[in-house]
């Protein structure tokens, strides 16, 4: 028997929670931090076209298309201080990376306004784009066919790094991330991990002061994402950069992230710290039995939920409050080999946060023909 | 030396690395590159065989036509050298969202995009124009003066500057459509009335054709103007062309300028 490990989330109690960003965003400020990231109102729409089915239908979709306004960001408001780094968390779709690229200027707004270090963004300032970096870990940056040595040559010049500099941040990157053999290596030779290493090697080598990561671990292994946390640790917590980081990965979120934003729709539905997410959001615990004896469902639906009973092991679901009660009862009336009680997964969380969002359907898309 | 130029100077660099990792691409491309010429300037023998001027009192008598061509060469390999490699790169650019890395550059994104790619095969062909020049002029009756040989290299830079307009025009064009192939053969099309000499665009059809080309999208003053003024004596009407080169040429840049970052500012990006 197999059941999830999260409840149906409980609306009254949690929309309390949701769309909390404006409250928080002041209480940082208050806290005396000062804001390198500053956003209000900041809305994205964009016009699609809806191609047509069939020969007929795409001819006559030659002289009347059909769109829609599809709404990226609905009017976010968001504050970052110096030395933060935080998790824009959201499904496919939610308007996270369309953030990340209205915050480095790669596209203008809709509506609403930003500052990034004090720049208006999509004004494009040259002493804006010489401060802040932008990885992309499903985009290359680096020259496919060259050496990334070559690169990092290229790099030296477009963000005006004077040798010295240059060759001391380098090998202090090189060697954190243990690349320095591959330097001379064809970048299309190379693995995705380590083409990653190298992509932020590249990005940090002009020492920006915000570094904006686009799901910078997606397709890595555990050994290449473990080494990329404990760096991305060091060099955060070395330079007191201020780094927004997207990702599916909640281990990402867990190894590096203080504070989480969760993305929906184009709105931010959770702001908050890590844990604040689990104790929010979770009315239990998960308690992992392992019995001398194969239990029956009845026994254990006494202690709690049970969501998994695999012969002598099983996992319960138990209401927080009730922990404390239950726990002793169990080793009292049951012969215990070993128990541990966990948080439920985040991801579990994250999912039905997710879930419980999608489930309200997106309003105002306005049809229109051209 | 300057920032940009540096920057050019590394972009060149890495281009010409790339290519030598790929040397029996690169020859192959060069060898191409001159065997179509070849071909046409074979071509172009023939047609001398029939007759021995374009256009009756026109001046394009066989040397001064090589001249003629061999102007045409230069200019067209140094485009195609310079800034075609790169335009051409920018529709993937644009459907793949690597536009987006440039962007967050600290550089002029028109500058990086129209130099960022270096095709150094391209200059075969304007290595052949020199020396088609070369031998040209020493086989024709007219020598060109100092005041020609001065204009000369500034009117190849005013082509240059015209083509270079167009081109990014285009590619600006691919930033706001995110595919313009159809646009890539347009300038393929349009560069095909630079070719020849401005006398032939005569008669009901080729007059107006010669006022569009000249006056609108200036694409007959990119050859014509530095061959006549290298190839036949310099006459009032010489210098008329000289001024609307330079003027046309400014002219240009000004507007593709316009043009390129108003395309910029409305880049949606891709999708990740």
């Amino acid at each position: 028997m197999v059941f999830p490990y999260t409840s149906p989330m409980h609306n009254s109690s949690q929309n309390a929670a949701i769309h909390p960003q404006k409250s928080r965003a002041a209480s940082r400020e208050d806290a005396g931090r000062e804001p390198v990231i500053a956003v209000e109102s900041l809305a994205k729409e964009y016009r699609v076209y809806d191609k047509p089915e069939g020969l007929l239908a795409s001819i006559s979709g030659l002289f009347q298309r059909k769109s829609r306004i599809v709404h990226a960001l609905r009017g976010v408001n968001l504050s970052v201080g110096r030395g933060e780094f935080v998790a824009l968390l959201g499904p496919n779709g939610a308007g996270k990376t369309t953030f990340l690229k209205l915050l480095s200027g790669i596209i203008t707004p809709t509506r609403g306004t930003a500052q990034v270090l004090g720049h208006v963004p999509w004004e494009r300032a040259d002493d804006f784009r010489r401060r802040f970096a932008l990885v992309m870990g499903q985009r290359n940056q680096l020259w496919w066919d060259l050496p990334a040595a070559e690169s990092f040559r290229l790099h030296k010049e477009i963000y005006r790094i004077d040798t010295a500099r240059f060759e001391r941040t380098r090998d202090e990157l090189v060697d954190m991330l243990d690349v320095r053999k591959i330097l001379l290596q064809p970048v299309r030779e190379l693995s995705l991990g380590e083409r990653m290493k190298l992509e932020l090697v590249a990005a940090l080598l002009h020492e920006p002061q915000v570094l904006f990561l686009d799901e910078p671990t997606i397709g890595l292994d555990v050994v290449a994402q473990h080494t990329l946390h404990r760096f991305l640790t060091h060099v955060q917590a070395q330079r007191q950069m201020t780094v927004v980081l997207t990702t599916h990965y909640m281990k990402d979120v867990a190894a590096l992230c203080e504070r989480v934003v969760v993305i929906t729709h184009g709105d931010i539905l959770y702001d908050g710290s890590l844990d604040e997410i689990v104790d929010r959001f979770t009315t239990h615990k998960i308690v992992t039995l392992d019995l001398d004896d194969t239990p029956s469902l009845e026994r254990m639906e006494r202690f709690g939920f049970p969501c998994e009973i695999r012969g002598p092991q099983v996992i319960l679901r138990i209401d927080r409050p009730r922990i404390a009660e239950v726990l002793p009862e169990i080793l009292r009336s049951e012969r215990v080999r070993d128990i541990s009680v966990e948080d439920v997964p985040l991801e579990e969380i994250v999912a039905a946060l997710f879930r419980s969002e999608a489930a309200q359907p997106p309003t105002t898309h306005q049809e229109a023909r051209a | 030396m300057g920032r940009y130029t540096k920057i050019f100077a590394t972009f060149a660099r890495a281009c010409l690395v790339r290519d030598m990792t790929f040397r029996t691409n690169f020859l192959l491309e060069c060898i191409t590159s001159i065997g179509w010429m070849s071909m046409n300037l074979a071509f172009y023998l023939l047609v001398f065989t029939f007759t021995a001027e374009i256009g009756r009192g026109t001046g394009w008598t066989r040397e001064p036509f090589f001249a003629f061509v061999a102007t045409g060469l230069i200019i067209n390999s140094i485009v195609q050298a310079l800034f075609m490699p790169s335009a051409e790169e920018l529709t993937e650019m644009v459907r793949t969202g690597g536009l987006d890395g440039v962007l967050v550059q600290p550089l002029d994104a028109q500058f990086v995009l129209s130099l960022h790619r270096v095709d150094f095969s391209a200059f075969a062909n304007g290595l052949v124009g020199v020396g088609l020049l070369v031998w040209s002029l020493a086989r024709m009756d007219h020598a060109p003066g100092v005041i020609a040989w001065i204009l000369y290299p500034l009117l190849i830079l005013c082509g240059v500057a015209i083509l270079y307009s167009l081109v990014i025009m285009l590619a600006a064009a691919t930033i706001l459509l995110g595919r313009n192939q159809s646009l890539y053969d347009f300038w393929f099309y349009l560069t095909n009335f630079s070719r020849y000499p401005a006398e032939i665009y005569s008669g009901p059809w080729g007059g107006p054709l010669r006022n569009l080309c000249t006056f609108v999208i200036p694409i007959l003053l990119v050859v014509n103007v530095p061959a006549r003024i290298i190839a036949q004596p310099l006459t009032g009407q010489g210098w008329g062309m000289v001024a609307a080169a330079f003027s046309a040429a400014g002219a240009s840049l000004l507007v593709s300028r316009i043009v390129f970052q108003a395309a910029l500012s409305r880049y949606r990006s891709a999708s990740s």
